[in-house]
């Protein structure tokens, strides 16, 4: 019975360690770094965007700082904003390029209007 | 069952004695010595080793009767009744047994009365003894059936509290009830004022949905300033209030029930230092008022979910499963479906408890929840997923366990359909991240979970640490 119980345990331990680590996402290590969005924002300023290894990342525009945190998963970048918001940006381009989708969701084709599109200017968090 | 410790008298008798009879044998460990079902032959005393008497059904779950030792003896039922063997003997050690003919054990019960009175008293305490097993067996299958209020407080006061002390330490905590104590009241217009305001050009309309609903339909000319993306896009903003003229109001609206976007907005929009900041007091009201911008609803983009997303198609098979009758009360489909629903409830939980917000602006989406009751239901919910999943997982209280999720999937299908039938252009936010598409397969999948935990309410009772104790293969009684 003691030993029922505790391979039970020791199953149900793998499998909520396989969840948690499941659920950390991949390595970051490949999109870190500092980006720039290629066009200005709403014709006005560019973006500055710091992705850091240690998933904290800065957002700058118009001299206004908001930080936020993201991980990768699929291969794609999912930024979380403190209110809630998520954005989901596809790298290209081994990840030299990267397209935000600015709707909050994420559309195949990052719609235009809604896409900004950043390029990286330095390697590393 | 027919097995016992060997009387005193057996071998003391005026008549004969069982040392007189039979022959001996030698048994290895592990060799079956007698099979359920066999007709009866021998008569057997064990003199060195051990043996276990054990049952074993049709598809090999074994019950585990006794175990005897050096002067035990067993087979004597079956020779006595002549009913075929109705327990096997199998040896756990290597052992030396006298081997006794039905003819000369029928001979020695008519030599030996004591030993023939002691069997029969044996044979009584067995009846007795069954008695009890069966009735021990009856309260522990009657408990297991019984669902009680304490199951339900169990399950949701531990949701409860886990989702209140975690969200205490969670670095992206959010509040009970959102925008309690908030001071700032924000000033509401009524829609013919904003109406004439709006002819006149003397405000710039806002609104503050997310961008699909605001593509969906907006009203015309209104800039779109989504309040989650607040802090990324106000810098735009300003720029576009400093063009259009400082002095215009700023009319905010939304359109959900829980007022969470355009009251929270024009608090974000005040905080920043804008004077004329009013929200409409009808947010359901402007598409009938406002010459409108239209677009049909396109669903955003869905993302693969991975082994979570082969995971949620699996409930689909039980609407195969249960047309099968023998398969449809079968304790077995009942274990696949506590470890399905428990897998997919656990890893959809896991998904959503770190980001308390991201759901709930999910669930605000659904625009079925009033304000009040967002953040908690996207902080219950999730620890709600955990708890039960966790439950149904190791076999406790599984009935109350399997209605609380069944529960969970009716909200989830009125949720679904709702969103359906009112095209609204949002994802499920199940697994807590953006892609997963609201489809009448969603439903499908939420339909079969549904029936899967009907299946359990009915007929599990397999693999569960439940009152009385852990039922497992081989169980002993």
């Amino acid at each position: 019975m003691k030993k029922d119980i505790l391979k039970l345990g020791a199953v149900l331990g793998l499998i909520l360690v396989g969840l948690v680590l499941g659920g950390c996402g991949e390595s970051r290590s490949q999109f870190a770094g500092t980006y720039k969005s290629v066009e200005p924002f709403g014709g006005k300023d560019y973006i500055d965007l710091d992705l850091q290894e240690n998933g904290k990342g800065i957002w700058i525009l118009a001299g206004k700082t908001v930080e936020f945190t993201w991980v990768v998963n699929a291969g794609k970048i999912f930024i979380y904003t403190k209110p809630g918001a998520i954005l989901v940006v596809t790298p290209t381009e081994g990840g030299k390029i990267l397209s935000a989708d600015m709707t909050g969701d994420w559309h195949p084709g990052c719609p235009p209007g809604s896409c900004l599109t950043f390029k990286r200017v330095k390697d590393g968090g | 069952m027919e097995a016992t410790e060997k009387p005193e008298g057996a071998e003391t008798s005026a008549g004969l004695r069982l040392c007189q009879l039979g022959h001996e044998v030698s048994v290895p460990a592990g060799a079956r010595i007698v099979s359920q079902g066999e007709a009866p032959e021998f008569f057997y005393v064990i003199q060195a080793g051990r043996v276990r008497v054990f049952r074993e059904t049709a598809d090999r779950i074994q019950t585990n009767l006794t175990e005897l030792g050096p002067g035990a003896y067993f087979g004597e039922v079956a020779l006595v009744t002549g009913q075929p063997r109705s327990a096997s003997v199998e040896a756990l050690e290597d052992a030396k047994l006298i081997k006794v003919s039905k003819e000369e054990f029928d001979r020695l019960l008519d030599h030996n009365p004591q030993l023939a009175r002691h069997i029969i008293q044996q044979l009584a305490n067995w009846l007795v003894a069954g008695d009890r097993r069966v009735e021990a067996e009856v309260v522990h299958q009657v408990k297991l059936r019984q669902i009680s209020w304490f199951d339900y407080v169990l399950m949701l006061g531990l949701s409860l509290v886990l989702s209140l002390v975690v969200n205490i330490y969670n670095d992206n905590r959010i509040p009970l009830v959102h925008g309690w104590g908030e001071k700032n009241v924000i000033p509401e217009i009524a829609l013919n004022q904003a109406e004439e305001m709006y002819r006149k050009q003397q405000a710039i309309f806002v609104d503050a949905r997310k961008s699909a609903f605001y593509s969906q339909q907006h009203i015309k000319d209104a800039t779109n300033l989504p309040v989650i993306l607040f802090d990324l896009m106000y810098p735009m903003f300003q720029f576009m209030v400093a063009q259009e003229g400082k002095d215009k109001t700023l009319v905010v609206y939304g359109g959900t029930f829980s007022r969470r976007m355009d009251i929270d907005l024009a608090r974000l929009l005040k905080h920043k230092g804008l004077e004329h900041v009013v929200v409409l007091k009808d947010y359901t009201g402007w598409p009938k008022v406002f010459p409108l911008q239209e677009k049909a609803a396109t669903t955003p983009g869905s993302l693969d979910l991975g082994f979570a997303g082969f995971l949620e198609w699996l409930p689909v098979s039980i609407f195969v499963l249960i047309l099968i009758p023998p398969i449809r009360r079968s304790p077995y489909l009942s274990v696949f479906c506590r470890v399905l629903l428990a897998a997919i409830f656990i890893s959809f939980a896991l998904s959503k408890i770190m980001r308390p917000a991201v759901f709930a602006l999910n669930v605000v989406d659904y625009n079925l929840t009033p304000a009040w009751g967002v953040n908690l239901w996207s902080l219950a919910l999730p620890w709600g997923e955990l708890v039960v999943g966790l439950f149904l997982l190791l076999g406790i209280r599984t009935r109350a366990a399997a209605t609380l999720i069944g529960a969970m999937n009716v909200i989830f299908i009125v949720g679904l359909v709702n969103a359906i039938l009112h095209h609204m252009p949002i994802n499920c936010g199940c697994v807590g991240e953006v892609g997963e598409p609201v489809n009448w397969w969603k439903v499908m999948k939420n339909t079969g979970m549904l029936v899967m935990c009907i299946q359990i309410f009915l007929y599990d009772r397999f693999l569960v640490l439940d009152r009385g104790g852990f039922i497992f293969r081989g169980r002993k009684i």
